[in-house]
């Protein structure tokens, strides 16, 4: 019996193994970008959507189709928990859309399966912010549009900088004096809070490397993890927990706690926090914060953020599939699109309403997106990112010198390569 | 030919009741079609067994198996997320990954959490659940019900709500254990965020969140025990310490290993709790295995979580035969 | 609680009195013990359900606060309103009910198969079955998705329930406990001229209740929690079982509703308490034999 089992086991691995090998035949590129016909979309579009986009999109699929008789737009709203999973398994399986909205940093990723849909021609990649519209291009060439963005900003209590004396930073040098100004004359306990590691904080730290005039990587696409920026942005980021000016990691919650109660002086992060800290910090604390521009060295860059939309090689409604992500990066759509779920246009000149321009808030991040980039879209991002991650904490609440843990990102970045 | 010979009423332990179906003393059979019944009964008998099995069997090889052997094969290759829509267009690496895991210094961390985490937790885990159980099954006579429910119910609150407690729980200043810690003159640890005393943290509160489940097995264990004996040993002069020792925890001995088999599968499997508490954290050193596979999937290196977690399975394997061996009951 | 009766009537009452009141004594500190325990164990659920009637900002707020300041139904209303949950409701319970019923019918089955029949790999068999109980789940999640939605199965009820249909620990618990089973009460029907179905239907099942109710319990437990699996396998969201549905609302991409994650978490978790409330005496009688006996 379990002799059979052995040979049975042996033909199945046989038959298995006799299709397998790399034959170079990758799907990625090499094609020129089709465009879109004219006229009306036709037929059924099925679209993928995440949390409350999901949710809310309908609004914008009737009105599609209004303007579009006769095609019909299913949306299916998908938890941000796991989508990442849903959308992998779909590609093997594929059970894909025809569009689906996908997470900036997954991209690289998605574009290299041969799943995406290149671009059309038909879209000016002038008309996106340039740190959005590079979150969807892979290996040269672009699969997908970006529909909304986020990027970071310095939030401040201006009760206490006004107490300390001190206005917003315009550079690095300034931003550490703002903090201990915060904390020394405004009365905060810490002044300003940067993630020391964990998932994400190479989202706050690396901006400081971009405002260098470094980068992750090169222009041939080789890691530069461990560039004399990178260890500069590195020492300095970790001055600010030397120094006890940040407090170290927070538990959720803690932090817009604190922020209101006077306790962190400022923080970095995106526009969710607007309502949240509204909401939190109850009536009128609206006018004890405001955000400002990141600090300028050679660049005043922020990170930024949000989904792209993009269309699935698999679609057997390409056209009209492409035809709604047209409509979705119209102005005046993605005003409206605002308007009804708060996200930021990907579209510059959307940023005129004045919803938008109007908002003391909303156009100061306006103003930073011009400004703003994006790590590379490439598929082992999100694994190099976790290295970041883990020697940035090292760095900061560790003892690892900031050019040893640079030398440590590098050197694991290269053994996980780009992923080409 | 031996024949089976039936009194009338068949005789069922005390205790249990039972539904006798009918009770007539058969009669013996004729020798020549006795004869060819046994052998055919025996057949018969394997053709039911058989076709009882199949549905399970069945859905077993499609369900089970086949995935199984897929991702088995998996491990043994290159495959990445990119590679999903021709996964048999990759190359065969032979044991590659598994060399790479060897030398890989952050699953050996995991494993090293994990082969600590395992026996203290589950151990911790047996002890609470088996005092508590002692507890309700001799100790008190009311409110049973509302300990047992209550005692459950951390193994079927959500978990967000159970970090946020015992999060504020281990807060370094304000915390109730660094409080309590301190009448007695210890300077309590910054639970959470150390290296050396997150794992310990989150193995309490592993522990506290399962022992529900082994309190139930216990529970029914106990009553599983005869009366008699402990009256016997009573009589005997035994005191209850010395009736505890030498009635009932031998006759647990079953349901310590059931306890322990299931406990450990879970455990190795152990996910939630430093996800959400601490994401592994801080430095890696509450990362478990499972954490690393899942992280792996996440990053796209689906051969090399693959591989990662026939490495969990082959632990579990090996753990689970060595407690049948420890733990195997010879009553 | 019987103590032993065996000498003269005086004295024993006598005893019987003194074991009482030292009883008692012992049982007030057994009593706090493990009311603080019981405190300890019920305090993350009780703050799940506080939270669910908090205001969003409040819920975030640390240190948390314990009762309410400004307790509010606006989460399960948003909730109600915004999901819809008869729907969801309804898949959860269809998918994890047929589940709990398929697993008991075949688990059962292949139980008695292997605990009173003996035929030829039924060693194997056993083994196999135990070695499933330990396959991490991660590693196969995406080959079965293929396989599923290569049978057409994709956004199917039957892509939800079939892949859970065969549960080892069902498997398990039925074997461990027909084993405990007298032989001779199976024999007797086999000498009857009864076939091995109607042993199982007639004899063997009945006596069950108790395996069955913690079989029951577990399954649907686990399948009312399934998460990951419901998500992949439903193309639309009318396949969407109450897990997914109330992750949709309430995890953004930078940030969470965590009062509507706590009003969410509280809906999902009634139904299994009431279950468990009530088969839980079952349940404990039904585990008290499947000690691991060979």
């Amino acid at each position: 019996m379990r002799r059979r089992l052995t040979v049975a086991a042996l033909l199945v691995a046989a038959l298995v193994f006799t299709g397998c090998g790399r034959d170079g035949n990758e799907d990625t590129g090499g094609q020129a970008a089709q465009g879109i016909s004219s006229g009306p979309a036709t037929g059924t579009i099925t679209v993928w959507a995440m949390g409350t986009e999901g949710e809310k999109l309908s609004v914008l699929a009737k009105d599609f189709e209004a303007a579009n008789p006769g095609v019909k737009v299913n949306v299916t709203a998908v938890p941000w928990d796991s989508a990442h999973d849903k959308i992998s398994t779909a590609i093997a399986a594929k059970t894909t859309p025809d569009v689906s909205m996908i997470g900036t940093t997954w991209m690289g990723e998605f574009a290299k399966t041969g799943a995406l849909d290149q671009t059309p021609t038909d879209f000016d990649k002038s008309a996106f912010f340039p740190g959005a519209w590079d979150t969807t291009v892979v290996d040269g060439t672009s699969y997908g549009v970006p529909w909304y963005v986020e990027t970071r900003l310095i939030y401040y209590r201006t009760d206490l900088a006004a107490k300390a004396g001190v206005q917003p930073p315009t550079n690095q040098q300034q931003l550490k004096e703002f903090a201990t100004a915060l904390q020394q004359k405004g009365g905060a306990q810490w002044g300003i809070n940067l993630q020391p590691g964990d998932t994400g904080s190479w989202q706050t730290f690396l901006p400081f490397v971009w405002q260098l005039g470094g980068d992750v990587t090169d222009a041939s696409g080789n890691w530069t993890l461990d560039s004399p920026q990178m260890t500069q942005a590195l020492e300095y980021y970790k001055s600010f927990f030397t120094a006890k000016l940040a407090p170290g990691a927070l538990q959720p919650g803690e932090l817009e706690s604190m922020f209101v109660a006077g306790k962190i002086g400022a923080f970095v992060s995106g526009p969710w926090h607007i309502g949240i800290l509204k909401e939190q910090g109850g009536a009128g604390f609206e006018q004890k914060f405001d955000v400002a521009h990141m600090p300028k060295e050679q660049a005043g860059t922020s990170f930024v953020g949000g989904s792209d939309l993009a269309v699935f090689k698999e679609s057997k409604n390409r056209d009209s599939a492409w035809k709604f992500v047209q409509y979705l990066t119209r102005p005046e759509v993605q005003v409206k699109w605002y308007q009804t779920v708060s996200d930021l246009p990907s579209v510059q000149s959307a940023w005129s309403d004045p919803a938008l321009s109007g908002d003391k808030f909303l156009s100061k991040f306006g103003d930073q997106l011009k400004d703003a980039k994006s790590p590379p879209a490439i598929p082992t991002w999100e694994q190099v990112a976790a290295v970041i991650d883990d020697e940035v904490e090292k760095a900061t609440i560790g003892n690892t010198p900031p050019a040893e843990a640079v030398k440590a990102m590098q050197k694991q970045a290269t053994s996980i390569g780009t992923g080409s | 030919m031996p024949v089976v010979e039936r009194p009338a009423g068949a005789q069922a332990p005390a205790g249990r009741a039972h539904r006798s179906r009918g009770t007539r003393a058969s009669a013996v059979r004729p020798g020549a079609r006795g004869g060819r019944r046994q052998v055919s009964a025996r057949t018969q008998r394997a053709v039911a067994a058989w076709l009882l099995a199949t549905p399970f069997f069945a859905l077993f090889l499609v369900f089970y198996a086949a995935p199984m052997l897929a991702s088995f094969v998996m491990g043994f290759t290159d495959l990445r997320s990119t590679d999903l829509r021709h996964p048999l267009a990759v190359n065969l690496v032979g044991i590659d990954n598994y060399r790479r895991l060897a030398s890989d210094e952050t699953f050996r961390k995991a494993v090293v959490n994990t082969v600590l985490f395992v026996p203290v937790t589950l151990a911790l885990t047996m002890v609470l659940a088996l005092a508590v159980a002692v507890a309700l099954h001799k100790g008190v006579e009311r409110f049973r019900t509302l300990f047992r429910v209550g005692y459950y119910l951390p193994y079927v609150t959500a978990i967000v709500a159970v970090s946020v407690v015992w999060r504020v729980m281990y807060q370094h200043d304000s915390g109730v254990i660094n409080r309590v810690l301190g009448f007695i003159g210890i300077d309590g640890p910054n639970w959470l965020e150390s290296t050396t005393w997150s794992l310990p943290a989150i193995v309490i509160m592993t522990a506290w969140r399962g022992m529900g489940y082994q309190m139930v097995l216990f529970l029914a264990g106990l009553q599983a025990i005869p009366e008699g004996l402990y009256e016997a040993a009573e009589v005997d002069g035994a005191s209850r310490w010395q009736r505890f020792r030498h009635v009932t925890l031998p006759m647990l001995r079953p349901t310590v290993l059931l306890g322990a088999v299931l406990g450990t599968i879970g455990l190795v499997q152990w996910f939630e709790e430093p996800f959400v508490m601490t994401r592994g954290g801080p430095l890696n050193s509450t990362l478990s295995v499972s954490m690393f596979t899942y992280n792996q999937f996440g990053f796209g290196n689906y051969s090399y979580a693959a591989a990662a977690s026939y490495t969990i399975f082959a632990a579990m394997v090996a753990l689970t035969a060595v407690q049948f061996r420890l733990l195997r009951s010879n009553t | 609680m019987t103590t032993a009766t065996t000498y003269a009537p005086a004295a024993a009452g006598r005893r019987a009195r003194r074991a009482r009141r030292a009883r008692r004594g012992r049982q007030w500190w057994i009593y706090a013990l493990l009311l603080v325990g019981l405190v300890l164990a019920v305090a993350p659920f009780v703050w799940m359900v506080l939270g669910s009637v908090k205001p969003d900002a409040e819920v975030r707020q640390v240190p948390p606060t314990w009762w309410p300041e400004n307790p509010t139904l606006d989460n399960y209303r948003e909730l109600f309103q915004r999901l819809n949950f008869p729907r969801f409701f309804a898949n959860s319970v269809i998918v994890a009910t047929a589940v709990t019923l398929g697993n008991v019918v075949f688990c059962t089955m292949i139980g008695y198969a292997l605990a009173k029949l003996s035929f030829p790999g039924r060693r194997t068999l056993f083994a196999l079955v135990l070695a499933m109980l330990m396959i991490p789940t991660v590693a196969t999640f995406v080959p079965l998705f293929v396989l599923v939605s290569n049978f057409g199965l994709a956004n199917t009820f039957g892509g939800l329930i079939l892949p859970f249909l065969a549960q080892p620990l069902g498997v398990f618990i039925m074997r461990q406990f027909i084993v405990g089973l007298p032989d001779e009460l199976i024999d007797a029907a086999r000498v009857d001229g009864a076939g091995e179905l109607r042993i199982l239907a007639r004899v063997v099942a009945p006596l069950c209740g108790p395996p069955i109710a913690t079989l029951a319990v577990i399954t649907f437990f686990a399948q009312w929690n399934n998460f990951l699996w419901p998500l992949v396998v439903a193309q639309s969201e009318d396949k969407y079982t109450l897990p997914v549905a109330l992750a949709l609302y309430s995890i953004g991409q930078n940030n969470a509703r965590f009062g509507l994650l706590m009003a969410g978490a509280v809906v999902i978790v009634i139904p299994i308490l009431i279950i468990f409330a009530f088969l839980q005496r079952y349940v404990v009688q039904g585990i008290a034999v499947t000690g691991l006996k060979d």
